[in-house]
């Protein structure tokens, strides 16, 4: 599903470059739950932006789908994103003026895809989460984890090909972060293909396959 | 399916950007006000100069295009209020034989006299006149008769009261053929005019006694040489006549050079004095007015970048999730369109207000129209683009990595 080649990126500051991705071939498979691992400085983060398609690399090709997406201008990758790909941060980002099921239905405001019922999709997204009685609540009368599952209902109600999460646990206590990752691995069981970046190494059981980045390149792939 | 989708999406849009105001009140609520006040104060300037231009006009329409008038005493002297009398009845029939006059009134007031009916008194102005005076200003009766010819010939005491006056001596009661003493002299009563409502600050027109000339001059102030005011029509230019009318006057008072000792006025001149003052009104008020607005204006595009700081993570959740920079730039622009028309239309509607309230307090006549409203809309809509414009472009500009990194 997703086929990253020669993978570089670099940063200029003034005259000097600065490379922060030295070189990344990656190959994911639609199905898969991959924990992206790397301290921090490491490019993961990077790495992470450049796959969700919110940042270009310097070099190197990446398809999704078997698609192109190199050549693709602002409002395309707006579009694809939307269609694509969830995002889940660490940070969550709920609109603070909307409330859950709202802040739910924020990809359905852009999308082209023909979502049947999305109002009742979203209910049923919050339910399964454990939050059917938090449906009308801001995201300020919410607990962190109620918060970061309000975030994964977002992520998935348009019906996306990838999940990324970007340290989906890191403002969490470490009961609410397993209980997070426990829900990454029920929607993965469920068919859907999973990328977690994260720092935790505590993180590394919940994957199928562990991908460690040190100083932008990969240093280790296992699958198991 | 195409149209419906569109029409709930915008009822989306309207929907969010009202649960943003709300969750930003605060700077809605300055915003608004900050427009709202701008536009206030347009529309009222506005339809004050429309009000004045309006009254200014039915003057103009009420003593005719063709009047002249002709008043004793120079400018200068008529600007330091002084009560000069120079023309005299000798002067008026040289007048009536000018080419093109076809009628001239003559009048001569006395002023301050106190008026009983009763035990009612009231103290008013008192015109001498001839028969031709409620034609040549177009007056109405409420009730009763104008004086003849005969009554001016005869030296009648008979009166037409002003309907002020007759608001405080008769308080409504009937009053034609009652008597009335002005000075010392007994009146009869004949007719009561039609009230025509008073300018702003200036004396009330409704607050006078019309009375034949003769009588005027024989019992009330023993004046048989001068006369106050001559008013002339004339069928000829306007101009031509005035010329006409000062080379005559300028022999009878034997004037050389440009001393004039009398003043010469016509309705002209009145729309060009109120065209005058209603365009420095205009430009000054109008001045005031648009500075404010672009203060205000100045203040919502301060707002706005405040705002977009605060918001920076919204906007890159938003673009992560597919909005375009294009749709970042249309969502704050209209945000900002949005609460200048909110703002306009809150300034229009209490322009309204106050307009009621002004006419009714200080009687300042407004003329309110959809070119107001419309007007003022299309300001305050312009005043949201040109500060909206800015901050939504630099809103578009954020790249969603930067939103969420920081």
């Amino acid at each position: 599903m997703i086929n990253l080649k020669g993978i570089k990126k670099s940063y200029f500051i003034g005259e000097r470059e600065l490379p922060i991705l030295k070189g990344i071939d990656l190959s994911i498979e639609a199905g898969e739950l991959v924990i992206l691992m790397g301290v921090s400085g490491s490019g993961k983060t990077t790495l992470m932006n450049i796959i969700g398609l919110l940042d270009k690399q310097t070099e190197g090709e990446y398809f999704f789908m078997g698609r192109s997406v190199d050549g693709l201008d602002d409002e395309s990758l707006a579009m694809f994103r939307n269609e694509h790909i969830g995002f889940v941060f660490q940070q969550f980002f709920l609109l603070p003026y909307l409330n859950a099921i709202e802040n739910v239905l924020i990809p359905i405001v852009y999308s082209k895809k023909n979502i049947k019922h999305p109002r009742e999709k979203a209910r049923q997204l919050l339910s399964k989460f454990g939050l059917a009685d938090r449906i009308h609540n801001r995201p300020s009368q919410l607990s962190g984890g109620e918060q970061q599952r309000v975030a994964i209902a977002r992520a998935l109600i348009n019906d996306p090909d990838l999940i990324l999460a970007d340290e989906p646990t890191g403002a969490l206590d470490s009961k609410t972060g397993n209980e997070i990752m426990e829900l990454f691995r029920m929607l993965n069981n469920d068919g859907k293909t999973v990328i977690v970046v994260t720092h935790d190494p505590k993180l590394a059981q919940f994957g199928k396959r562990l991908v460690r980045i040190e100083d932008g390149t990969i240093s280790e792939d296992i699958t198991g | 399916m195409g149209l419906s989708l569109k029409i709930s999406q915008v009822r989306e849009f309207l929907q969010e950007t009202l649960k943003i105001l709300f969750y930003y009140r605060v700077r809605a609520i300055f915003s608004l006000s900050g427009v709202a006040l701008g536009i206030l104060s347009i529309c009222i300037i506005i339809t004050t100069i429309d009000g004045a231009n309006k009254k200014a006009y039915e003057i103009f329409e009420a003593l005719g295009p063709d009047s002249i008038m002709i008043f004793g005493g120079s400018e200068r002297q008529r600007m330091a209020r002084e009560r000069v009398t120079t023309l005299t009845y000798k002067d008026a029939e040289s007048i009536e034989r000018i080419n093109g006059v076809y009628d001239i009134t003559k009048a001569y007031s006395v002023r301050n006299l106190t008026l009983r009916y009763k035990d009612r008194k009231w103290q008013t102005n008192i015109i001498g006149s001839t028969e031709n005076y409620f034609e040549s200003y177009k007056w109405n009766l409420l009730m009763g008769t104008v004086f003849k010819k005969d009554d001016v010939l005869n030296v009648e005491s008979v009166c037409v009261i002003g309907y002020k006056v007759y608001d405080e001596l008769f308080k409504g009661e009937d009053a034609v053929g009652k008597t009335i003493t002005i000075g010392k002299l007994p009146v009869r009563v004949i007719g009561v005019l039609e009230e025509k409502g008073g300018a702003a600050g200036g004396p009330n027109i409704d607050d006078r006694v019309i009375m034949p000339l003769s009588t005027v001059t024989a019992k009330l102030s023993n004046e048989k040489r001068y006369l106050g005011v001559l008013r002339v029509k004339t069928s000829r230019d306007v101009d031509e006549t005035i010329e006409d009318i000062k080379s005559v006057l300028r022999r009878n008072h034997g004037i050389q050079g440009d001393q004039d000792d009398f003043t010469i006025r016509s309705s002209r001149d009145i729309l060009q004095f109120m065209s005058v003052i209603s365009g420095s009104l205009f430009l000054f008020l109008g001045t005031a007015s648009i500075v404010a607005l672009v203060v205000s204006g100045f203040v919502l595009a301060n707002l706005f970048y405040l705002t977009i700081q605060e918001r920076k993570k919204d906007i890159g959740i938003r673009r992560a999730y597919g909005a375009s920079k294009r749709g970042i730039l249309l969502s704050f622009l209209f945000e900002s369109i949005f609460i200048t028309f909110i703002g306009g239309i809150i300034g229009v509607l209490l322009s309204l207000l106050l307009e009621g309230v002004f006419e009714r307090l200080f009687s300042i006549p407004m003329e309110f129209s959809y070119k107001v409203v419309i007007f003022a809309m299309l300001f305050s809509c312009l005043t949201g683009t040109l500060s909206g414009l800015k901050p939504a472009l630099k809103a578009s500009r954020i790249e969603p990595i930067e939103a969420i990194r920081g």
